[in-house]
């Protein structure tokens, strides 16, 4: 654990990194995170100040989407080295430590580092039954990620499940799962959603949290306002079609093919803030609208309750067969009450029959 | 949960409710009443006959009255038939439907859309610029006028306004656009907007009764 | 009931139903509570109220086009005068009491309760402004029968006292008398003879057993007596076995038109009555509007079941007799404008009957703009040509009229309603019109080809 000691413009120059693609990098983190460009030299004296920050990355009720997202778009960058640089001292799925000795490593860290680490959460988190239907070495994960928080000096909840207990948490949610902002109040706590999350809007966060030691500006749901203020709709290479009335009326037809909006198969598009349509997966190689799908809307709040993937925006949610039922029974009931009243209203004004 | 996701299910929820409930309870309200039998003897048979024609006799004036009343005719007939396009010929509309009835049909193009609902939006504007304005209407007008004039023309303004895009994001436009149409639905079964049932039920009652005697109506 | 009503003297000699002095008024009746009379007006009007009325209750948009087929708006330019607004307080009562959300508005206090000062206020609209000539139904876009309601209107006032002075004078009179203008059974009798000696013509009087029942307006009775002559003329000339009766003579019908259905009804049974009596299997009705919408339409109603007779307008009688080929004719040579009575033509059906006769009769019939069944209305039935009070608007409202009737150039002027025709003859008078309105029977009476000229 030495190169705590280097700081990352050291480690930087040890890799032979030169200065010049170090700016370039500051710059576009700076630009894709509306820092404004004055701001980038001090922003890159300060991350070159930077020492090797420990992070804790814990996985609670997840799918280790989330962290297969961010390794594989891993390749030789700049961004790459913000990865690199930070030691990344307890992460079960990557680690080769295991049982005993991976927990060892974790109570190591978080003494070390009492007060400054960086915990990094993806899966949700169970409430329900003190917690016990999700553990990991005889403990709860409710357990356990008090126990880490209580040392962190912010957490990052990576993925919508540990925003905002994304797939775990979906009707009828039987182990009572939560994001870890609903369990975790007094430590400042950012979200990236997504199912997964887009790898670059870590690495943007990862960088101002190194270079200006807080976590980003964020939005009413604690999301990188930099990332999320707009909505897919809006950045959507589509909407010019969506514009002009052009839609696709399946997802085979002429009008997908000719990359015509989406709107009628149910994109959620329009109400799903996020920033694939700008950044896409795999250094820009695609997302899912390019890839003639629609938007499922998976960073935002229980996607998955928000009816059929595959209905139009504008429809209506009905909910179930036995509520319409018993609207309409009461309806009919009703009905024949209207009737039995009004001709009782009409013996009783016109003094009988 | 978010204003969207309220808007499009719990209120849209009560709002049919009320609606349909509301509409049972006023038509079957009248339609249970008692009504005596006309013993006299009819000119004609097939009084029914005549309730058909008066369905559309009064869809246009009598040649004497055009002239008094043929613009009026025509301002609601805008406000009317626009209100028709627009609600089954947009596609975000259509697509609202075909999920009820399960099929999708020919829509027009969203400018095409736009444009009616300017029509409409303005032909509304000028009916109750009238209702102000002439001393007739003004003095015939309660509540019912002007918050009936209010509930239609709110759907029109939120859906032009989410369509230009004048709101934050399109996720609140449609929300607002959406509680705007329940608001709507739920004012419905109150007001004069039965008048899309009872215009039937009238012309009807009206056309029959007076084919039986064999005068007009 | 209160005597000051009934001491009003009528005036007799007038062109129309007239009182001697139309400076007193007492346009209230009866020793009543405020809140009693409100409550008896409310209850009076729902009595009959059913399905139709409720459907035209909740069928109004506010629109205002009724205004512009009112020919008391036409003349006035008053709002207040639009045919909707007239039931407006009974509107607000059933909105209240009556209607499917009649707790809803209760409970939260939506529509007030009507006031006995409303009622009082709306007197004028219900009984002054409006004939219920039913013109403002074609033109609403909702087909509302507004005159139908306005009607009902008026049982909930009479019984709560609130008819205008002279209308119920002349009601109470004819409650009392049997005729509202005294033409009494000793009265009737006089005429009858006095007629049939003038015009020589075999009158029958009190038959045991006729075919057909012939009625008069007490109108006719006294200012037009030459009907009873032209249709007793027709119907000998026809070879009919026919009769007036003195114990069910008179066709107008005081208790319809003020609002009181027990009166309605006495008043319908002593014809029906004395029609049943003689095994008549018609019954005519002379030229009086409302007497056929009373008689051919409500009659049944009254009577409970459907009638044991037919019942049919003079100016049907004599279509059927043109069609039978019983009427001989002369050839008159003249244009004719027709003014059709609204209860017989637009209300009761009859629009085509009088048209037949003219033809027949050979006369050039040029209609006016609004003619046949849109017929504009003249402004006097319903019992307004008894009000003074509405006097100088049913001027404006006939000349209107005139202006119609003038339009269509034709020399001569002919209806089959002896109320409008009195109508006619007063305002004609008071607003120097250069034409006189005429009989259709009596013009037929004087063009048939006697046997003896053959």
């Amino acid at each position: 654990m030495k190169e705590h000691a280097l700081t990352l413009g050291e480690e930087l120059r040890r890799q032979g990194i030169s200065r010049r693609s170090f700016l370039k990098f500051c710059a576009g983190v700076a630009s894709s995170m509306a820092i404004p460009a004055t701001m980038v030299p001090a922003m890159a004296a300060s991350l070159a100040q930077a020492r090797r920050q420990s992070v804790i990355w814990m996985s609670y009720q997840e799918c280790t989407a989330c962290i297969e997202s961010l390794t594989r778009s891993f390749s030789p960058t700049v961004e790459n080295l913000i990865f690199n640089f930070i030691s990344l001292d307890f992460q079960h799925a990557l680690q080769a430590a295991a049982g005993d000795q991976a927990v060892e490593a974790l109570r190591n860290a978080m003494e070390e580092n009492w007060g400054k680490y960086l915990v990094l959460v993806d899966g949700s988190i169970p409430l329900k039954d003190d917690g016990v239907y999700s553990t990991s070495h005889g403990q709860t994960h409710l357990e356990s990620l008090r126990e880490v928080a209580e040392g962190a000096a912010a957490i990052v909840s990576i993925g919508t499940c540990a925003c905002y207990g994304g797939v775990g948490a979906a009707r009828p949610n039987p182990t009572g799962a939560v994001g870890v902002e609903d369990i975790i109040t007094d430590k400042p706590i950012l979200n990236v959603p997504g199912c997964p999350p887009i790898p670059e809007v870590m690495t943007g966060v990862l960088t101002s949290f190194l270079a200006f030691g807080e976590l980003p500006a964020v939005d009413e749901l604690k999301r990188p306002s930099a990332f999320f203020s707009d909505t897919i709709h809006d950045r959507c290479y589509r909407r010019p079609f969506y514009d002009m009335g052009k839609f696709a009326k399946s997802f085979d037809d002429e009008g997908a093919r000719k990359g015509w909006c989406l709107y009628e198969l149910g994109c959620k598009g329009p109400i799903t803030h996020n920033a694939c349509a700008t950044m896409k997966f795999n250094q820009g190689v695609s997302w899912p609208i390019q890839s003639g799908h629609g938007c499922l809307g998976c960073s935002e709040p229980d996607f998955w309750d928000k009816d059929s993937f595959y209905k139009p925006l504008s429809a209506g949610q009905w909910g179930s067969a036995e509520g319409i039922a018993i609207a309409a029974a009461a309806g009919v009931a009703l009905g024949a009450a209207s009737a039995v009243m009004s001709r009782r209203n009409q013996d009783k004004i016109s003094g009988g029959k | 949960m978010t204003l969207l996701d309220f808007a499009r299910g719990p209120a849209m929820q009560i709002a049919i409710i009320i609606f349909v409930v509301g509409i049972l309870w006023r038509l079957v309200g009248v339609w249970a009443l008692r009504q005596k039998k006309d013993l006299s003897e009819a000119r004609s048979r097939g009084a029914w006959i005549g309730g058909i024609k008066g369905l559309f006799a009064h869809g246009w004036p009598y040649k004497p009255f055009v002239s008094k009343v043929g613009t009026q005719y025509i301002v609601g007939y805008v406000i009317h038939l626009g209100l028709f396009i627009v609600l089954f010929f947009g596609t975000p509309h259509m697509l609202f439907f075909a999920d009820i009835v399960g099929f999708t049909w020919w829509t027009l193009p969203g400018s095409v859309i736009t444009f009616i609902a300017v029509i409409t939006t303005a032909a509304l504007f000028f009916a109750l610029a009238k209702r102000l304005v002439n001393p007739v209407q003004r003095l015939i007008s309660n509540f019912d006028d002007y918050a009936t004039w209010f509930v239609t023309t709110l759907p029109f303004v939120t859906g032009l306004a989410t369509n230009a895009n004048l709101w934050p994001d399109y996720e609140f436009g449609l929300a607002i656009h959406l509680l705007s149409v329940w608001l709507l639905l739920i004012y419905f079964p109150f007001g004069k907007l039965m008048h899309s049932f009872w215009f039937v039920v009238s012309r009807y009652t009206t056309g029959s009764r007076f084919a039986r005697r064999g005068g007009m109506a | 009931m209160s005597d000051t009503t009934t001491e009003m003297a009528l005036d007799l000699e007038a062109k129309r139903l007239s009182v001697v002095d139309p400076g007193t008024r007492v346009d209230v009746q009866g020793e009543m509570g405020d809140e009693e009379r409100v409550e008896k007006a409310m209850t009076n009007f729902a009595k009959d109220f059913g399905r139709v009325a409720a459907t035209y209750m909740e069928a109004c948009i506010h629109c205002g086009a009724c205004a512009h087929a009112c020919p008391f708006y036409e003349a006035s330019g008053n709002p207040r005068h639009t045919p909707i607004w007239k039931i407006e307080p009974f509107k607000q009562a059933y909105k209240r009491e009556a209607g499917p959300l009649a707790f809803f508005y209760k409970t939260f206090n939506l529509k007030k309760n009507v006031t006995l000062d409303e009622l009082k206020e709306w007197q004028e609209l219900l009984y002054d402004t409006c004939t219920m000539c039913g013109r403002c139904t074609l033109i609403c876009p909702m087909s509302i029968d507004i005159a139908t309601l306005v009607g009902m209107a008026r049982h909930g006032m009479f019984h709560a006292g609130l008819v205008p002075h002279e209308l119920y004078t002349v009601t109470e009179k004819a409650k009392r008398e049997g005729s509202p203008l005294g033409a009494t059974p000793q009265v009737f009798e006089d005429r009858i003879e006095w007629m049939g000696d003038e015009h020589e013509v075999e009158m029958h009087v009190d038959e045991d057993q006729a075919d057909v029942l012939v009625l008069m307006s007490s109108i006719e009775i006294q200012k037009y007596p030459e009907s009873m002559a032209a249709t007793a003329k027709i119907l000998n000339h026809m070879g009919k076995t026919w009769t007036f009766r003195t114990d069910g003579y008179e066709a107008t019908n005081f208790g319809m038109l003020s609002g009181n259905t027990a009166w309605q009804k006495e008043m319908s049974m002593k014809v029906i009555s004395a029609a049943e009596k003689i095994g008549a299997k018609l019954v005519i009705l002379p030229e009086c509007g409302h007497a056929y919408q009373a008689l051919r339409w409500q009659g049944a109603n009254m009577y409970g079941k459907p009638l044991p007779f037919k019942v049919q307008h003079i100016s049907e009688f004599l279509s059927d007799a043109v069609d039978a080929g019983a009427l001989k004719l002369k050839t008159v040579n003249t244009t004719v404008a027709f003014h059709d009575p609204c209860q017989v033509s637009r209300r009761g059906g009859a629009t085509s009957a009088p048209r037949k006769v003219l033809d027949a009769l050979g006369v050039k019939l040029i209609e006016s703009k609004s003619g046949g069944s849109m017929n504009t209305c003249c402004g006097g039935g319903g019992g307004v040509i008894t009000i003074h009070r509405a006097d100088t608007l049913r001027y404006k409202v006939m000349g209107a009229k005139f202006r119609q009737l003038g339009e269509t150039g034709a020399e001569m002027m002919v209806t089959s309603c002896s109320n409008c025709r009195q109508n006619f003859d007063d305002s004609g008078e008071k607003l120097n019109w250069d034409k006189t309105m005429n009989s259709l029977l009596e013009l037929v009476a004087d063009n048939l080809v006697e046997e003896a000229e053959k």
